[in-house]
C-alpha cells in the first residue's frame, strides 16, 4: 500500500481544516446552501433522503486494517453502526449528522483517509482491479500509476468545476476486471513491441440515461506522458463539454457529438502542451517518481515464496467439509506468487444489504487482515473485500475465522453475489428501492446447490438511472423506475463489463415494460429456468443469452406477469 | 492577488442601455467586449491602456494576436460552478504568455481564490457580499500542491529534496490563533 509522506498528510489535514471552516461558515449562516453544496460535495458530503451521506475515498481500493478500524469507530460513534462499500471501491456512511462532519474528517485524516473529490464535478476516485499487483495474468501493476494519477488530480485547480463528474479506471492485466470501457477515461496498461510500458487510452464510456462504451483515443501513450495526455482530454472537456443540460454534460456526449474532431482536438492540445506551453513538459513523469511510488507497492515484508509449487488444491483432500470445499472453489483465487492466494470476504449474505458491513464486522475484517494478509485489504468494484496476501497453509484457519464473522458465504461470482446500490431506502436520487429487491432474490435463491448449478452470473441492481448499481453491464440488469408514484423495475439482459466471462463490453437490452416489485423474483426465476433449459454443455448464463438471443428469455419473463400483465398485453 | 472594486479604479465599460455603441472614442482604461474591441482595434492608439471582457464560451486563442496590446483581460464566471474560465486563464498565461492583468469577474466567491490564484488570475472582483479578508484567508491553507500551476510550475515530484517536508510543516501559530471565522 502507498506510504503517506508528511506532505500527503499535510494535504489531507489542511483539506479537513478548510472544510471545517466552510462548514462553520455554513452553519453560522455566512455561507449559503447553494454555495456550500459544491464545496461539501468535493469533500464527499451529500444531503440525502434521511441524513447526510459521506463518501470516503479508498484510493484504487487499497485499505489497511488500521483504516478499517477507524471506519468501525466512526460507524459506531458518529453513525448507526455500519458502513457500505460502493461500486467505485469507496466506502459510504449514511447517518452522520452534518454538524459533526468536520470532526469525522479529522478522524479520517488521522488514518490518511478523506473524502476529497469523491463527489462534485471533478476527477473522482481512480479505480482499478482488486487483484492489482497479485493477479497471475498481470502485465503491469497499475497501482503506482493510480497513485501518481491520484496525486496529479487531487485539488487540480483547473479541473475542479468540470461540466460533470469525471471517472477514471485503470487495468494492468490481460482480463479487464475494472470495467474500463464504462468510464470517462479507461486506461489499459500494456507493452509495445519494444517492451516499453504505456497505456491504451479509452475515452467517453459511461452509464446513466445513455449507456456508451468508450472509444479508443490512442493505442499507446508512453507511461511518462500519461498525465499530460489526460490533461489534454480533461481540458478539451472542460472547454467544450455541455453546460446547458446536466443530463448531457458527461464527456461521452461530447465524444459522440464531435466524433473524430474530438480526438483531433485532444491530440492538438496534447501537442500544444508539450511544444508550446511554458513548462509544458513539467508533468512528464520522471523515472525517479515512478520508482519512489513503486517502492510502496512491493510485496509486503514477510511474504516469502515457497521453493516449490506445492499448491495442489486442498479441495479434494479427504475429510474436508463440503462448505470449506465450496469456499475454496468460489472465494479463493489464484495468485501470481507460489504459495499464496487472494481471498474474498463476501459481503453478500442474507440479512444484510449487498456491500454493507457492521462496525463489528469491519473490526473482524481488520483482524483477519492483520492475521492472514499482512494488514492489507482491497475493496472490490462489486462491493466485497479481498485479502490479497493469504498463505495457502492458512486457508483452513482463515475460513473458520471468516465464517465466525459472517464473511464466508461461498457465493463469489454467483447469482447472490449481486451488485446493488443503496437505492431508495437511503438515496434521495433513487426512484425505487433496491435493497428489498436484492433481499427477495437472495431469499428465493438460498439453495447453494442451485446457485452452483446456475454458475457464474452478474446480477446488477440500480435504484435509478444514475446507475450506481451498474445495471447496464449486468448479465441481468434491474433498474428501479418511478411510474405514477410507485416502484417498478425494468429488467434487461446481456450486458457486459468487459470481463473475460462477459465478453466485449455492451449495454444490456431491456426485455419489456417494467415489472412490479413482487414480480421481480419470479422474473429472475423464469430467466434462470430458461437458461437451464436452453444451455448447451457447461456454458454460463451470459453465453446462452449470446447464443440463443433474448426472445425465449423475454417470453418466460413476461409470462410471469401478474400486476403488470394487462399493461403488457395492451 | 489584487481585489478590485468595480466602482473604484480606472476601468470603465462602454456599453449603454441601448446596446453596443455605434462608435467608441478611444480613451484610457476602457474595458470592451470582444465585438467592441474588434471594431476599434484598427485605430486604437499605441500605448493607451485597453482591456477586453471575454466571455467564457469563447476560445482565448482568438485574442492571441492582440494580447501584447491588452493591459487587461477580464474573464467570466456566469455561475461560480462554471469552470471554463480556469482553462482560459491557464491558456492565456502558459500558452499565449500573456503578461497583463487577468481578472475574475461574475459570480466570484471567496472559496474560489486558491483555484483562481493557481490558474493564473492576478485580480478578482468579488461578488458584492463576499468579504476580502475571508478571500485572503482562503489562500493560506496549503503549503504546497501536488501538481504544478501558474504560481509554481514544478509539480511536487520535480521539487528538490527537503522541499516537501518544509511545505508540510505545521501552520504558523499566528495564523492558527487568528481563526478562520468571518
Amino acid at each position: 500500500m502507498y506510504k503517506h509522506t508528511p506532505f500527503d498528510r499535510h494535504v489531507i489535514r489542511q483539506r479537513a481544516a478548510q472544510f471545517r471552516d466552510q462548514l462553520q461558515r455554513h452553519l453560522g449562516g455566512q455561507l449559503g446552501e447553494e454555495e456550500f453544496r459544491a464545496l461539501r460535495l468535493q469533500n464527499g458530503w451529500y444531503i440525502q433522503r434521511h441524513a447526510p451521506m459521506l463518501r470516503v475515498a479508498v484510493p484504487y481500493g487499497e485499505i489497511s486494517a488500521t483504516q478499517l478500524r477507524a471506519l468501525a469507530r466512526i460507524a459506531r460513534e458518529y453513525d448507526r453502526g455500519y458502513a457500505h462499500f460502493t461500486t467505485r471501491q469507496n466506502v459510504q456512511f449514511n447517518w452522520i449528522p452534518l454538524a459533526r462532519a468536520a470532526d469525522v474528517m479529522d478522524e479520517l485524516a488521522a488514518v490518511d483517509m478523506h473524502g476529497i473529490q469523491t463527489s462534485g464535478n471533478c476527477i473522482r476516485n481512480i479505480t482499478t482491479d482488486a487483484f492489482a499487483g497479485i493477479a497471475p495474468d498481470e502485465i503491469v501493476d497499475p497501482r503506482p500509476y493510480c497513485e501518481i494519477l491520484r496525486q496529479w488530480s487531487t485539488l487540480h485547480p483547473e479541473f475542479a468545476f468540470l461540466p460533470r463528474k469525471f471517472k477514471i479506471a485503470v487495468t494492468g492485466a490481460v482480463e479487464d476486471r475494472a470495467a474500463i470501457a464504462w468510464h470517462d477515461i479507461g486506461l489499459q496498461l500494456r507493452r509495445n513491441d519494444a517492451g516499453e510500458v504505456g497505456f491504451r487510452v479509452h475515452v467517453g464510456g459511461g452509464m446513466g440515461r445513455t449507456p456508451v462504451i468508450a472509444s479508443v483515443a490512442r493505442e499507446f501513450v508512453p507511461w511518462q506522458q500519461i498525465l499530460v495526455y489526460i490533461e489534454a482530454i480533461v481540458r478539451v472537456y472542460n472547454r467544450y463539454g455541455r453546460r446547458d443540460n446536466a443530463f448531457k454534460a458527461r464527456i461521452k456526449i461530447l465524444v459522440k457529438a464531435e466524433g473524430q474532431k474530438f480526438f483531433e482536438a485532444v491530440e492538438t492540445e496534447f501537442h500544444n502542451i508539450l511544444e508550446r506551453d511554458e513548462a509544458g513538459s513539467a508533468h512528464l513523469i520522471p523515472q525517479a517518481e515512478l520508482d519512489r511510488v513503486s517502492r510502496s507497492f512491493r510485496v509486503p515484508v514477510g511474504v516469502a515464496q515457497p521453493a516449490a509449487a506445492n499448491d495442489a488444491s486442498m479441495r479434494d483432500a479427504p475429510g474436508v467439509p463440503l462448505a470449506h470445499q465450496r469456499w475454496l472453489a468460489r472465494n479463493v483465487h489464484s495468485h501470481r506468487l507460489n504459495g499464496y492466494r487472494a481471498v474474498t470476504l463476501s459481503l453478500k449474505r442474507p440479512g444484510q444489504p449487498p456491500g454493507d458491513a457492521t462496525a463489528e464486522q469491519l473490526e473482524r475484517a481488520a483482524t483477519l487482515a492483520d492475521r492472514y494478509s499482512f494488514g492489507e485489504l482491497r475493496v472490490t468494484h462489486d462491493q466485497n473485500l479481498v485479502l490479497p496476501w493469504v498463505r495457502t497453509g492458512d486457508l483452513r484457519a482463515l475460513w473458520e475465522d471468516a465464517r465466525a464473522a459472517n464473511f464466508a458465504t461461498p457465493n463469489i461470482g454467483l447469482l447472490t453475489d449481486m451488485i446493488a446500490c443503496p437505492g431508495g431506502d437511503f438515496c434521495g436520487l433513487a426512484n425505487a428501492r433496491s435493497i428489498p429487491v436484492a433481499a427477495a432474490i437472495t431469499e428465493r435463491f438460498d439453495d447453494l446447490d442451485e446457485l452452483y448449478d446456475i454458475g457464474n452470473i452478474d446480477l446488477h441492481i440500480s435504484g435509478c438511472i444514475n446507475s450506481c448499481g451498474h445495471h447496464h453491464s449486468g448479465h441481468i440488469g434491474i433498474l428501479g423506475v418511478d411510474k405514477d408514484g410507485m416502484e417498478w423495475y425494468q429488467v434487461a439482459l446481456g450486458g457486459s463489463d468487459g470481463s473475460a466471462l462477459s465478453g466485449a463490453p455492451l449495454p444490456a437490452k431491456v426485455i419489456g415494460p417494467a415489472f412490479a416489485a413482487d414480480e421481480v423474483p419470479d422474473v429472475i426465476e423464469a430467466l434462470i429456468d430458461t437458461y437451464r433449459r436452453e444451455r448447451s454443455g457447461a456454458e454460463h448464463f451470459i453465453e446462452t443469452v449470446r447464443r440463443v438471443g433474448v426472445e425465449s428469455f423475454k417470453s418466460a419473463a413476461n409470462a410471469v406477469r401478474r400486476a403488470t400483465a394487462r399493461e403488457f398485453a395492451a | 492577488m489584487r481585489f478590485v472594486h468595480p466602482h473604484r479604479g480606472p476601468w470603465r465599460t462602454v456599453s449603454g442601455d441601448d446596446g453596443p455603441l455605434v462608435s467608441i472614442t478611444p480613451q484610457p482604461h476602457l474595458l470592451l467586449s470582444l465585438a467592441e474591441w474588434h471594431a476599434v482595434r484598427g485605430h486604437w492608439p499605441q500605448g493607451m491602456p485597453v482591456g477586453v471582457q471575454f466571455a467564457n464560451d469563447l476560445d482565448v486563442e482568438v485574442l492571441e494576436v492582440d494580447l501584447p496590446r491588452l493591459a487587461l483581460v477580464a474573464l467570466e464566471f456566469p455561475k461560480w460552478t462554471d469552470g471554463r474560465a480556469y482553462s482560459q486563464a491557464r491558456l492565456l498565461r502558459s500558452r499565449l504568455r500573456y503578461a497583463g492583468e487577468v481578472r475574475a469577474t461574475g459570480e466570484v466567491l471567496v472559496d474560489m481564490l486558491p483555484l483562481l490564484a493557481r490558474t493564473g488570475f492576478d485580480a478578482v472582483a468579488l461578488r458584492a457580499d463576499q468579504r476580502q479578508d475571508a478571500a485572503e484567508r482562503a489562500l493560506g491553507y496549503f503549503g504546497g500542491h501536488y501538481q504544478g500551476d501558474m504560481l509554481d510550475a514544478q509539480p511536487l515530484f520535480a521539487k528538490p529534496p527537503g522541499w516537501a517536508e518544509h511545505a508540510a510543516r505545521p501552520p504558523v501559530r499566528e495564523f492558527v490563533d487568528a481563526g478562520v471565522s468571518i
